[in-house]
């Protein structure tokens, strides 16, 4: 091993997202001391506590080396194919993390659509994702009509959790009792040691997951870029109602001020403070999950623009606060984790290493905001809360994306990209928002073959799946959400 | 929904650029738009352009050309990649392959194993043996790659063409024409703008023959006599990174072997090239004026050529840089009109081809909107600004200190995009990533390593390994490299068979 080279590091936050930067850390590079301060779970980390988890969590789980039914069996995870939106505008439509159709001569299946949609009554978009369909059939397989089926996983945090614990103890990790009381800052503004019951724990460098207090990153400074203005809600309820199934498709309701979620055993309620008081929302989750919600999580929507700074690395909530609308909280942890090991630092903790790091989280977070805020900007309610989410100027890059959207049809490239294209389409769709015009490339096509063509498509992917196997033993496609 | 009416593309300008871009609408676009192009035998082509990249098939294929037939009649070879001489130090050779390093199997990078080896003195093969792509070129052999996924080693690789740029534009021009594009001979000597929009409605040629229409392509080369001359858009010099600005260029007859990749020999004040077709060679010396003369240059090049001169040595005059914005109003810059960059990495017909692409995606309706216009400026600069900083690095990573030149271009201030690209790789082998752009990680490892710079560190991970086997592994990645090449066909032997030219192409 070189002198330069890292040997410690120690991890700050003793949940979920924790737990999975301790293991990947462990497990991806052993020859590293890995601690851990868990101390109490922040109770304000959505990304520790959000039941609804992206395909990467699958990724993730690969990366360790943790097959798919040992997650499964272990934890009570099911497989989840997408959200379903109700009241957003339009029918309920499907955003799932499979394809949409297949590509029909050189330009994207969601240009025909488009063009057959302008022309004539078509099948919803959403009919043309094998996953979509399954999810609302009620029915899972392993394979669909494009081939392997993409998924996410419905979660139970707390099982999650203590699966990545024992997982991460077996491997090595060592956790220290206690929690963080102070954190030391040395003079080139790095961080010195971090004292644990009254001991001060040192390492090279810092993984800071406490959650959005990010104990150790707000010592060195506390610059925050906020995002509020594109993404209302800053109030989350969660309730659980013990032992209920998950849907294969999370419903995602819009209700007058927020919007309501189930994933089975939990429900949650997001919604803006400044448009409901938390007694009508509590009421109202109250009645839907017909449980008791926990206290108010408060969401400062907004991301810190160096989260690595020095030798400490913020991680999940700690660097990005985001409403769980499309659940990319704990995704954006596991994306900076894996980030984290494949750019490991050398000891001289080289700034310029980190502006690397920083670069390509924030592109990615941004893009995530511009997914969601979409959300908003293109919703069709009729309150006060609504309105006032329609009309928000939208930031530049979303502009951007919804001029080409609106004038022909495209989804311009941008990198780090989390939802496919067919994802940004699902949801446009959805909710009804035809372009002005399309590619011309696409009319090379014959309306009459196209309309043939779909309905040949629709039918293929209606067709019953063969009979599945029992839902713990699927071997599982590992993968990401991105294209 | 009724089908918009046919939009009137006028192109000024044949050659390469021209053609590509009037074949292109009219077979993609047949139901939106009619096809005039405007060209004058009078003018001459620069077709500098002969060698590709890879990306030229999938354009090759959209169009309906088929392989074999259009490497006959343009005389054409295959492209393995570029084989780079005396350009980190003199004496040095690398090749960079349309390929990957490395058996591709691994969850870290093949690149921080080998600084790891060198590091530790290992006694390592050139770089060269250890990419299907390079031993391939190396050996003077050629066969087509296995489909993706399949086949292994010989999977790993891609290819391009060297062809006659003379004969491709009129190849086109033969297609072009039978799919009802409309050639019209004349030199531009008016260009007729909308008072109001500033738009161009119609060019007139000498003769006073006027030509309407609703959306131009300027494809005149370097003159840029639309989108430079005649809306005035300024142009963004970058001769101060890349400070060549003329080529002499002069064919030759083949005397050694007809190899399946193009040769770029560093010299005194620039570079010359080498691309081998099937019935000559094709030279030249791109060179700095502002550190040889031109009799200099033409002597430095006449004395390297391998074999007797075809015709008499063309000077040809540039700079590097490009029009702030390549789409204004309703004119579209395609090819050297929009920018240049110099051949080094055979990127010319490569950003005509994005141009077009772009085009197509955004093809107007009516009047060009802002949309269109935003969106293919910016897809256009993304390319014009990645090729720039990886062309830089090719001068600017070297040892030379052997003639002004290579002083200047060694000691120049770099673009930030840049310097911070090759500090990320000196200090541990991090490539800067990205999914769209012409060069990707591979290309990048392959000019860093090539041209000696090694990354003092590595993803701590490849330490893990043990040494021994490590230094095994490269061995038997090498020994079936080798083993698999050998048992490929002879480029030349392959051309014989496969696309032989016609005498009278």
């Amino acid at each position: 091993m070189r002198d330069g080279a890292m040997r410690s590091v120690l991890v700050a936050g003793g949940g979920l997202t924790g737990w999975c930067a301790a293991a990947a850390l462990k497990r991806r590079a052993p020859f590293l001391d890995v601690a851990i301060v868990a101390g109490p779970a922040a109770p304000a980390g959505l990304a520790d506590r959000i039941a609804a988890a992206l395909p990467s969590l699958i990724g993730f789980h690969a990366d360790l080396g943790i097959g798919e039914a040992d997650a499964l069996g272990r934890t009570g995870a099911r497989q989840r194919l997408g959200t379903a939106f109700i009241g957003w505008g339009g029918e309920p439509h499907v955003h799932a993390y499979g394809r949409y159709g297949q590509p029909i001569g050189p330009t994207p299946f969601h240009v025909q659509w488009i063009r057959a949609a302008r022309a004539d009554a078509v099948a919803p978009f959403d009919r043309f994702s094998p996953e979509a369909v399954m999810g609302r059939r009620g029915r899972f397989a392993p394979v669909g009509a494009f081939g392997p089926t993409v998924c996410g996983l419905t979660i139970d945090p707390a099982e999650q959790c203590r699966m990545l614990r024992a997982f991460a103890l077996h491997i090595g990790v060592r956790e220290r009792p206690g929690a963080v009381e102070a954190v030391a800052i040395d003079a080139r503004g790095h961080v010195a040691g971090v004292t644990v019951a009254g001991e001060t724990l040192a390492a090279d460098l810092y993984v800071d997951a406490t959650g959005p207090d990010a104990r150790l990153r707000t010592a060195i400074d506390a610059a925050w870029e906020d995002w509020s203005a594109w993404l209302p809600c800053d109030r989350v309820l969660l309730a659980d109602r013990p032992r209920a199934a998950p849907p294969l498709l999370t419903p995602v309701t819009a209700l007058d001020a927020g919007w309501q979620w189930t994933s089975g055993t939990q429900h949650g309620l997001a919604y803006a403070a400044a448009h409901r008081d938390e007694g009508a929302a509590r009421d109202m989750l109250r009645r839907t999950a017909g449980a008791e919600p926990g206290s108010a999580i408060a969401i400062r929507p907004g991301i810190r623009r160096a989260p690595w700074q020095g030798n400490c690395v913020a991680i999940g909530d700690a660097a990005t606060q985001i409403e769980p609308l499309e659940w990319c909280n704990l995704h954006l942890a596991l994306s900076a984790i894996d980030r984290l090991v494949t750019m490991l630092p050398d000891r001289d903790m080289a700034p310029i290493e980190a502006a690397d790091f920083n670069r390509q989280t924030l592109a990615e977070a941004e893009r995530v905001r511009d997914f969601v805020a979409m959300h908003y900007r293109t919703a069709r309610g009729q309150t006060g809360f609504w309105r006032q989410a329609v009309e928000q100027e939208p930031p530049a890059s979303l502009a951007h994306s919804l001029t080409q959207w609106f004038e022909r049809g495209r989804l311009p490239f941008y990198e780090e990209e989390t939802f496919t294209r067919d994802g940004w389409a699902a949801i446009l769709l959805g909710r009804g928002h035809l372009p002005r015009r399309v590619d011309p490339l696409a009319e090379a096509l014959p309306l009459d073959q196209l309309r043939a063509m779909l309905a040949r498509m629709a039918d293929g992917i209606a067709a019953p799946p063969p009979p599945s196997r029992p839902a713990a033993g699927f071997a599982m496609q590992p993968g990401r959400v991105s294209a | 929904m009724a089908e918009a009416e046919r939009l009137r593309v006028v192109i000024v300008g044949g050659g390469t650029a021209g053609w590509m871009t009037a074949t292109a609408l009219a077979r993609l676009l047949p139901t939106r738009c009619s096809v005039r192009l405007v060209e004058s035998d009078a003018i001459g082509v620069v077709g500098v352009g002969e060698a590709t990249l890879p990306h030229i098939r999938a354009f090759n294929e959209r169009l309906g050309i088929a392989e074999a037939d259009f490497m006959a009649r343009t005389r054409a070879t295959f492209k393995l990649g570029i084989e780079f001489r005396d350009w980190g130090r003199i004496g040095d050779s690398y090749v960079h392959p349309f390929g990957t390093f490395g058996s591709g199997t691994g969850a870290i990078d093949f690149h921080h194993y080998w600084s790891r080896l060198l590091a530790e003195g290992a006694d390592l093969p050139h770089l060269d043996a250890l990419s299907y792509a390079c031993a391939l070129a190396r050996a003077g052999k050629f066969d087509h790659p296995a489909p993706a996924g399949q086949g292994g080693l010989s999977g790993t690789f891609g290819y391009a063409y060297q062809f006659d740029a003379l004969l491709f534009a009129p190849y086109l021009r033969s297609l072009a024409e039978a799919m009802g594009a409309q050639r019209t001979e004349g030199i531009v000597v008016d260009v007729e703008r909308d008072g109001e929009t500033g738009s161009i409605r119609a060019i007139t040629l000498k003769g006073g023959e006027r030509i309407e229409g609703d959306l131009f392509v300027d494809c005149s080369g370097f003159r840029s006599l639309l989108l430079g001359e005649a809306l005035e858009e300024p142009f963004e010099d970058w001769s101060r990174w890349l400070p060549t600005d003329r080529a002499v260029a002069m064919p030759c007859a083949t005397r050694t072997a007809v190899t399946p990749y193009t040769s770029a020999i560093a010299m005194p004040a620039g570079w010359r090239w080498r691309i081998p077709l099937q019935h000559r060679t094709g030279n030249g010396y791109v060179y700095a004026s502002a550190f040889t003369s031109d009799d200099t240059a033409q002597a430095a090049l006449e004395a390297a050529v391998e074999g007797e001169a075809i015709a008499a040595p063309r000077l040809l005059r540039f700079r590097a840089g490009r029009r702030r914005r390549s789409w204004v109003g309703n004119c579209v810059a395609v090819g050297l009109a929009s920018g240049f960059l110099e051949p080094l990495e055979s990127t010319s017909i490569y950003l005509v081809q994005q141009a077009i692409t772009a085009l197509i995606e955004l093809f107007p309706d009516r009047e060009p909107a802002a949309a269109d216009r935003d969106e293919f400026n910016r897809v256009i600069d993304l390319e014009y600004d990645r090729i720039r900083d990886f062309l830089i690095l090719h001068y600017h990573a070297t040892t030379r200190s052997d003639s002004p030149f290579w002083d200047y271009v060694r000691t120049m201030a770099i673009p930030d995009s840049l310097a911070e690209k090759l500090e990320l790789w000196r200090r541990r082998g991090r490539v800067v990533k990205y999914r769209e752009g012409v060069f990707l990680d591979a290309s990048w490892i392959a000019v860093y390593l090539g041209q000696g710079i090694v990354p003092a560190g590595w993803d701590p991970r490849a330490d893990a390994a043990d040494g021994a086997a490590l230094r095994d592994g490269v061995e038997q990645l090498r020994a079936a490299i080798a083993a698999d090449v050998a048992g490929r066909p002879d480029h030349r032997g392959f051309i014989d068979r496969y696309c032989p030219m016609r005498e009278a192409a």
